[in-house]
């Protein structure tokens, strides 16, 4: 890897350390307090009496994950589903794989690409910043599950199995990549951060609203497929599932695909 | 690796469409060594977009671009490794302070040994360390035109593109950036520039090409421009003199006295000295001629198309 690639590396990591660090810090939070959420309800004996709570035609819907999400485990793992943190996640990706179409906008690149370096070194930089600051996040967020449950719940609590919790990251994670792809593809072409950006979001918004209709009424089913929250099945791994390899190759695949895209777009481009 | 023998900047052809709007048509051109060459035209005209394809920012639709020999698209990273650029709109982010741009800008060039040349540069544009501790955000238009001129000159680079330099300099910061250039032409590096201050052209450049509507109308040296345009002779008599019947070749009466007459001569003087030798001639006022003048009537036949 090029040295100049890293130097950029580091300037956008270090503009974006106090937005990234403080994310990590809130969502490992909020996944420590699951753990005593889940904690509570199960000394209140409460699971049984949220699923007595839940209507016929939920349950049916939902299928065996609903009963299994109203467990300790499903509470634990709700933090890497729950809407909120994956609009978190989702718009963290976003933002970071618009940065080439900001540098556009703001003339930066102008300074940059003067120099002796590629168009594809601002890209790859792109992609090391994206990788380093979703590491770091979901890595708060297993870090905040696990002191939850090692250090603050009983001994007999029934704690989920680590691999459904890295599970349940790894599909997050795979969902970040993908919608970083398309941000990171749409940025490419972009001379305006906001038009990538909300081009990005409204893209993902849509699509998560679409596997949502898919997921609830039967008609809109078949299309739902090209939803990449399709392949985003957080229930189905609480459930007792295994992480299927079928989804992680959709969501990474789309990801990867779109950041080649991206690669290509940008260095044909004029600045 | 190109030969240093090269020309600095060479554009065979080069041609810009943006759809159906042509930017550069054909345009052919050649900047010698350890010259000031001074890119001339209205808003619009190319210049930029010209700079644009040299720094391979912008993708020619025709032609080719050379930099010391090298093709800037083909050989990009040798072209850029020698080329310090300064944009005519500086893109640079508030939040970062002058000296963190500095060093950033010089590691992304590969030169980590640039605090001596940079230290004179700040010397020389006046900006002072705390002036470089500040945030981006808090300098002033001139200020942020002095740091833009400073990462420019700061890895020392053989050539020098700058857009429009000196805009927003105040006029002393724009004699020590003169300075400057003739400090960096003695050393045998070379200058690209684009302006729209003719003083500034004919101050500091050697040569100039003139851009209209996307094509090169004119490339001369600036004494040659000058001699493109007419000189202002008044003639003071002794006494009241009778205009000729017709002037002498290249001679046109601007404004014609009993006692005075005030001509405009193209070329030569001789066929005029001639014609007024017999005459009671008191005194002769010959103003030179400034390439403001002739620029001005190129860009005037432009907005007159």
């Amino acid at each position: 890897m090029k040295r100049v690639t890293l130097v950029l590396a580091a300037h956008s990591l270090s503009r974006i350390r106090v937005m990234v660090f403080a994310l990590g810090l809130l969502l490992a939070a909020f996944q420590f307090l699951l753990t005593q959420v889940a904690q509570f309800l199960l000394r209140r004996s409460a699971f049984g009496q949220l699923s007595a709570m839940m209507p016929d035609f939920v349950r049916s819907a939902a299928g065996p994950s609903a009963l299994a999400f109203m467990s300790f485990g499903g509470i634990v793992g709700f933090g890497y589903f729950h809407p909120i943190v994956l609009a978190a996640l989702v718009s963290l990706g976003i933002a970071i794989a618009t940065e080439p179409s900001a540098e556009v906008e703001g003339r930066f690149v102008d300074l940059t690409l003067a120099r002796p370096l590629t168009r594809s070194n601002l890209m790859t930089r792109t992609v090391i910043v994206f990788v380093v600051s979703s590491t770091f996040v979901l890595g708060a967020m297993l870090a905040g599950t696990w002191i939850g449950l090692t250090c603050c719940t009983p001994a007999d609590a029934p704690r989920p199995p680590a691999r459904l919790i890295l599970s349940l990251a790894a599909n997050l994670a795979a969902l970040m990549v993908c919608w970083s792809g398309v941000a990171l593809a749409l940025a490419a072409s972009a001379r305006r951060r906001a038009v990538a950006g909300s081009a990005a979001g409204t893209a993902a918004l849509a699509a998560y609203l679409l596997d949502y209709l898919g997921r609830a009424w039967e008609p809109a089913r078949g299309v739902s497929v090209v939803s990449p929250f399709h392949y985003f099945e957080p229930a189905a791994l609480v459930g007792g599932q295994p992480l299927g390899a079928w989804n992680m190759i959709v969501l990474v695949g789309t990801g990867v695909l779109a950041t080649v895209i991206a690669y290509v777009v940008f260095s044909q481009r004029d600045i | 690796m190109p030969d240093r023998g090269e020309l600095p900047v060479r554009l065979e052809g080069i041609g810009k469409q943006y759809g159906r709007v042509t930017a550069l048509e054909s345009v052919s051109l050649q900047v010698e060594h350890g010259e000031v060459f001074g890119f001339l035209g209205l808003n619009g005209a190319g210049k930029s977009t010209t700079i644009r394809i040299l720094l391979d920012l912008v993708r020619p639709t025709a032609g080719r671009a050379f930099i010391f020999g090298a093709d800037t698209r083909r050989d990009g990273l040798d072209v850029r490794s020698r080329i310090g650029y300064l944009p005519g709109e500086l893109g640079l982010y508030g939040d970062m302070t002058g000296a963190d741009t500095l060093e950033l800008l010089a590691r992304l060039s590969g030169r980590t040994d640039v605090s001596q040349r940079r230290r004179e540069l700040l010397d020389r544009m006046g900006l002072s360390g705390a002036d470089l501790g500040r945030r981006i955000r808090e300098y002033s238009t001139g200020m942020k035109r002095k740091l833009g001129i400073v990462q420019a000159f700061q890895a020392d680079p053989p050539l020098l593109i700058l857009d429009e330099p000196t805009e927003g300099l105040d006029p002393l910061m724009q004699d020590a950036f003169y300075e400057l250039l003739t400090d960096v032409r003695r050393r045998g590096h070379t200058v690209f520039m684009s302006s729209h201050v003719l003083p500034e052209v004919e101050r500091v450049c050697d040569r100039i090409g003139l851009l209209r509507r996307g094509r090169l109308v004119l490339v001369s040296s600036v004494d040659g421009v000058r001699h493109l345009a007419a000189r202002r002779v008044r003639i003071d008599f002794r006494g009241t003199v009778a205009p000729p019947p017709t002037w002498p070749a290249g001679c046109e009466a601007v404004d014609v006295q009993p006692g005075a007459w005030t001509l405009r001569v193209q070329g030569p003087l001789g066929p005029l000295v001639a014609a007024v030798g017999s005459l009671p001639v008191a005194d002769v006022d010959v103003s030179e001629p400034h390439l403001e003048e002739v620029l001005r009537r190129y860009y005037s036949d432009e907005t007159a198309s």
